[in-house]
């Protein structure tokens, strides 16, 4: 359960993460592209579309139960940080090269410019629930909970976001707040994974210990890899 | 329930979502006057909604055996119609609230029916997917068919429904096509024919109720956001103009809200100064010769009209973004000549997108009467990086004019990147050339300008040659200590606005607009 917990704690952060970049970004694309209604609906179509694509990748990533799911989501995140990092030098550098192009380039160009992070964001959710679903074997509860943590964590970002951290950091300042979170998130995923890969080494390595040891010592050893004691080993 | 079936409700759902989020940021950016952090805080409730959806959902998907049973359907028909109800409901929420609260009660509306319509996604992957190791890949094309409904749904909600319907027409369409889903979910679902026929029966007379009903309950919606405390029974606008742009109201006295903010009155006497127009007709007192003019922002076109009559004026080009405009200065006598004067080009786009995309053009004289400095993405006509774009678009002697909306951060902003600046009202002029606002100038402008070829002035009247003498005498303003009313120095305007803690506005730190993060008005 404290595992679990664990990686709900993530990809709370996760969330909260993402909607502080897609404010940021929405944002500086506006200023670039404009604000009228083409162009708003061209930026929010090209953000779900990413999120779309990055589901599906995401999803198909996790179809081998042998992947290293934590891994790679921890690799995604710092994916995402990386390029928040630098998103709004690379939003303005791109922006003067396409501001003359017409509807249908600019959609595209908007569309790739926002693909690379959006995809990363989109498949960290099939991550997870092919992460949390191998364990306890439970699609809705897994994509219900894991779906509650991340959109409350955009919840409290969005509130965040208008309440605190655009008036005091600005928009250079919120895309770091966002990035630190991305960093922080990737940290503590590996950490899980690393923990996650001892617990399944030392089960696999249980029945030969298990035939030299008396009833306790087994007991107490396989008390060790129940996921509530992930966080001793 | 089949994948493919879980495939399409978890589409119709996401066109669903995010057609009423779309729905409820109109109506909540109207009831805010376009406040930034009040979209903000609709995110939020919404994200909230959801959250707490999605989980509730997720505790009561205990069994492992659902994927595929077609049982289930029934009580996601259930729940779909329910949420469906309840988000219909939200708009006449926010009237409700507004009456007596203002707009931010309603936002637990929005929570609530944002929850349901968020329980739909995991119900339907848990009814809809079985819990084997293809769980995160079938989940990741669940969610994908979810996005795509979700962007049609901003395609078409905000690109196609917004220009040909309004508000309330709308919000019964996006309601009836949940109906729809939940009768479809019936069709699916194993039961009784008699029962089948029955949730047919039930949903089909919900839908006429609610198609019938929707008259009265989001009866004057836009008039109770605007009018809020002060909205009876006898409150009615003049006007309403709705397209995917945007929502322009006009009151009986023939004052204009765009998005529900004020943006002026169609009026465009000087004589009977009802909105501040002088400011319009004090470009000819600054300027020497302005015969090329840009304007950024048209509203009710009586600044376009009154700047296209001055003295010297060869072209006026008008870049508004929302040509919902047009179609109200067409029923205006005093404005309407303004779209068939030769020396006016309006253009539909974004006013800074449309300066970066014509490096080539030059102005004399530049002109916004900026919306206010603490709506939305005012940033982007304030900061320092339009203000220095601005500067590469002014003819030799050029001057950039714009409303400040009494902002100290825009007032420093403008006099810190220009160095030449004088502050008329609540405008500024900022230019890199030394200029004045000239009385002999003022005076020629004053007795020589027409509109329509009729003087501004009837100088045959002797209250209306006072009025003059009046008006001629505002150029010594400048001169005076300052007064808000007034002129004012560059150097005066500096001093004053350091002394009240003003920032320069950039676009990354969007001062004006956070500076307070809500704020709330009286109604008209």
């Amino acid at each position: 359960m404290r595992g679990r917990l664990w990686i709900y704690a993530i990809f709370l952060m996760s969330g909260f993460a993402a909607l502080l970049y897609q404010v940021v970004w929405q944002r500086s694309l506006y200023a670039i592209y404009g604000i009228n209604i083409e162009s708003v609906t061209m930026i929010v179509t090209a953000f779900m579309l990413g999120l779309g694509v990055g589901s599906v990748v995401g999803g198909a990533i996790s179809k081998d139960p042998k992947r290293p799911v934590l891994l790679l989501f921890s690799l995604v995140e710092l994916g995402i940080g990386l390029f928040g990092a630098a998103s709004l030098s690379i939003f303005r550098v791109v922006g003067d090269v396409t501001l003359g192009m017409s509807a249908v380039p600019t959609f595209l160009v908007t569309f790739l410019l926002v693909l690379v992070p959006t995809v990363l964001m989109g498949s960290t959710l099939p991550l997870l629930v092919a992460h949390l679903v191998r364990e306890n074997k439970n699609v809705g509860k897994s994509v219900g909970t894991l779906y509650f943590v991340n959109t409350l964590g955009s919840a409290f970002a969005s509130a965040a976001a208008v309440l605190f951290i655009l008036g005091k950091a600005g928009q250079t300042g919120s895309v770091r707040v966002a990035a630190l979170l991305n960093f922080t998130v990737s940290l503590l995923a590996y950490v899980a994974h690393r923990r996650a890969s001892r617990a399944s080494e030392t089960t696999r390595a249980l029945p030969d210990t298990a035939r030299t040891t008396s009833g306790d010592e087994k007991a107490a050893t396989t008390a060790a890899n129940t996921p509530e004691m992930e966080s001793v080993s | 329930m089949s994948f493919a079936v879980a495939l399409v409700v978890a589409a119709v759902a996401g066109f669903i979502a995010l057609s009423y989020e779309i729905l409820w940021y109109r109506v909540i950016s109207f009831a805010s006057w376009g406040l930034p952090g009040a979209f903000g805080l609709l995110l939020a409730a919404y994200l909230f909604g959801l959250a707490v959806g999605s989980r509730v959902a997720g505790a009561i998907c205990k069994d492992e055996t659902k994927a595929g049973d077609t049982k289930q359907l029934r009580a996601l028909a259930a729940f779909t119609f329910v949420a469906n109800v309840l988000a219909w409901l939200v708009v006449p929420a926010f009237g409700w609230s507004a009456k007596r609260w203002d707009w931010p009660p309603a936002l637990a509306a929005v929570a609530i029916a944002a929850a349901l319509l968020g329980a739909i996604l995991p119900l339907v992957a848990h009814f809809g997917i079985k819990p084997d190791d293809k769980a995160g890949a079938n989940l990741s094309y669940v969610y994908l068919s979810n996005i795509i409904g979700s962007a049609a749904g901003s395609l078409v909600t905000g690109f196609v429904f917004f220009d040909l319907w309004p508000l309330q027409t709308i919000g019964t369409i996006i309601a009836c096509i949940g109906i729809a889903l939940a009768g479809a979910l019936v069709l699916l679902a194993e039961m009784p024919r008699a029962k089948r026929f029955a949730g047919f029966a039930g949903l089909a007379v919900a839908a006429l109720v609610l198609v019938k009903a929707t008259p009265t309950v989001y009866d004057r919606i836009w008039e109770r956001l605007l009018y809020k405390s002060k909205f009876t029974d006898d409150t009615r606008f003049l006007d309403v103009v709705e397209t995917k742009s945007g929502v322009i109201t006009v009151t009986q006295d023939g004052t204009v809200y765009g998005g529900g903010a004020y943006d002026g009155k169609v009026s465009t006497s000087i004589r009977w100064d009802r909105n501040g127009i002088f400011r319009a007709h004090a470009v000819g007192a600054m300027h020497p010769a302005p015969k090329n003019v840009l304007m950024i922002g048209l509203a009710t076109g009586a600044w376009a009209q009154v700047v296209s009559h001055l003295p010297g004026v060869e072209k006026l080009t008008v870049v508004e973004i929302n040509p919902g405009y047009l179609e109200l200065i067409a029923k205006y006598a005093e404005v309407k000549s303004l779209l068939v004067n030769p020396k006016v080009e309006i253009v539909i786009d974004d006013g800074r997108r449309w300066l970066n995309r014509h490096p080539e053009s030059k102005f004399d004289v530049v002109v916004m009467n900026t919306t206010w400095h603490w709506r939305g993405h005012s940033t982007n006509l304030l900061s320092t990086e339009f203000l220095e774009l601005v500067r590469t678009r002014l003819a030799p002697g050029g001057i950039l004019y714009f409303n400040t909306t009494s902002s100290d951060d825009v007032k420093k902003t403008a006099a810190t990147v220009f160095p030449y600046a004088l502050r008329v009202y609540n405008f500024i002029a900022v230019s890199d050339s030394p200029f004045s606002f000239d009385k002999e100038r003022w005076r020629k402008v004053l007795t020589t300008m027409k509109l329509d070829g009729k003087p501004i002035l009837d100088l045959e009247k002797e209250d209306e040659r006072e009025f003059l003498e009046q008006l001629v005498a505002y150029a010594d303003t400048v001169n005076e200590p300052p007064r808000d009313d007034g002129l004012e120095s560059r150097e005066s305007v500096l001093a004053r606005a350091d002394a009240a803690g003003a920032s320069i506005v950039t676009d990354d730190n969007m001062v004006p607009e956070w500076r307070q993060v809500l704020r709330f008005h009286n109604p008209p």
